[in-house]
């Protein structure tokens, strides 16, 4: 490969949209030839800090608020647009949202079940803001405030160095317990980890998409653990392979 | 009741991507109150639209509406946005300059400035950035959003990030920084 071809590739290369070959190809170029290095590590860089330093606007309590609004309350929207009844349906879907999941888990098998409660719970906490009821990067105040609250003692992993912040935790229900839900963050996403105590030999994570979300499940240290976000399939189970791995 | 069974199903679709959607429109819009409007609106649309979906990917979906109902928006608010812009235009394109860097602020400026510099982007070229670094979306469903083929989101990135390097409000800061006992 020519420095004219691989320039032409750098930012699918930097994107991650090339495939193994051509990937391996730039790569190779670029580790051998100056321009096409620096070319790399300035696209690189840029993409690192854009995601690092321009802010991502999350939902406003206001918005939440005029969407899950009865539609005799809501206020209108400003200008000519006419207002239909939305805050019925969303009213209804955040409210029946656990109702709905559990109606539909019926009809399906146990593995799938606990997915969809999950990804319910998971949306849930992002969409009523309470994402942690103890905040903190802390695992040593993370775990003594989980197991007061709780019939055992998760484990709780402090992942800062591979760029996994804790933000602190929060109990969630599963299948009727209550379990452990530890709240990570890398770049912009949000990774809840629900832990309950299972007996069995360690499992490696699995990844399935659930919903527009990924959903790893594994079981280390006689825990099961199931991890949910929107991260990608390949960061999610590398991330999975770390917080199940038995220290 | 089955409108309300089909309404429910779309706000379990929506809901879980509502930050995306408003993210997006923020970035758009360049103002929070004008975002929810249009996020407000791009709700009403998708409970319209709803019937329509079949696919697999929501959010996709669901920021391609949004996108037109940020679009429509600004076409009736700030005409002068939605003007496609070519290579000629975009030499003569101004950057807002109010930055107050403090010296031993730096990097907080600097991380200011980047904000500021694809803020400053015009309205194509920001999209595809907010989508690509911020949504991490891949090409093709960027391509999907915006309804313009492929290699258009990538020559769009790729004029993006020109912009952004060589973005005045960067510069500007780096000069600052470079310049200190001036």
């Amino acid at each position: 490969m020519n420095c004219d071809d691989a320039s032409v590739r750098m930012a699918a290369y930097c994107d991650g949209e090339l495939d193994a070959v051509a990937s391996a190809d730039v790569e190779r170029h670029a580790a051998g030839c100056a321009r096409c290095g620096q070319q790399r590590a300035a696209l690189l860089d840029l993409g690192k800090r854009i995601r690092e330093e321009v802010p991502y606007h999350t939902t406003p309590k206001s918005l939440r608020e005029r969407l899950m609004a009865p539609a005799s309350t809501a206020p209108r929207v400003r200008g000519p647009w006419r207002w239909a009844g939305l805050g019925a349906a969303f009213g209804a879907a955040a409210t029946a949202l656990a109702i709905f999941v559990a109606g539909e888990v019926l009809q399906r098998n146990e593995h799938d079940a606990l997915s969809r409660q999950v990804v319910a719970n998971h949306v849930r906490s992002s969409l009523t803001g309470q994402r942690v009821a103890v905040v903190s990067s802390d695992r040593h105040t993370v775990k003594p405030w989980l197991s007061a609250r709780l019939d055992f003692a998760p484990p709780v992993k402090d992942l800062a160095e591979k760029g996994y912040s804790l933000e602190g935790a929060r109990i969630e229900a599963l299948d009727g317990h209550a379990v452990a839900a530890l709240v990570y963050r890398h770049r912009n996403h949000t990774i809840d980890v629900f832990v309950r105590p299972e007996s069995g030999a360690d499992v490696p994570p699995s990844v399935h998409t659930f919903r527009g979300f990924n959903v790893a499940r594994a079981r280390g240290a006689e825990m099961a653990m199931w991890i949910v976000s929107d991260l990608n399939v390949e960061e999610l189970t590398a991330f999975a392979a770390d917080i199940a791995h038995r220290e | 009741m089955r409108e309300s069974a089909s309404n429910t199903r779309f706000a379990e679709v929506v809901l879980p991507h509502l930050d995306a959607a408003y993210n997006y429109a923020r970035w758009l819009t360049r103002n929070a109150q004008d975002a929810e409007d249009v996020v407000q609106e791009a709700c009403v649309r998708g409970l319209r639209y709803f019937g329509g979906f079949r696919g697999d990917n929501a959010r996709t979906w669901f920021l391609a509406v949004v996108r037109n109902a940020c679009f429509d928006w600004l076409r009736r608010n700030r005409p002068a946005e939605v003007t496609v812009v070519d290579e000629r235009t975009l030499e003569a394109f101004p950057a807002p300059a109010r930055l107050v860097p403090e010296q031993h602020a730096i990097e907080r400026a600097e991380a200011l400035a980047l904000s500021q510099a694809v803020a400053a982007l015009p309205l194509t070229f920001r999209e595809v950035v907010i989508l690509r670094e911020l949504e991490e979306l891949s090409y093709k469903e960027i391509a999907r959003i915006a309804d313009i083929p492929i290699g258009t989101v990538m020559s769009r990135l790729a004029r993006a990030r020109a912009l952004l390097a060589h973005s005045p409000l960067l510069r500007a800061v780096g000069e600052s920084a470079a310049g200190g006992t001036r």
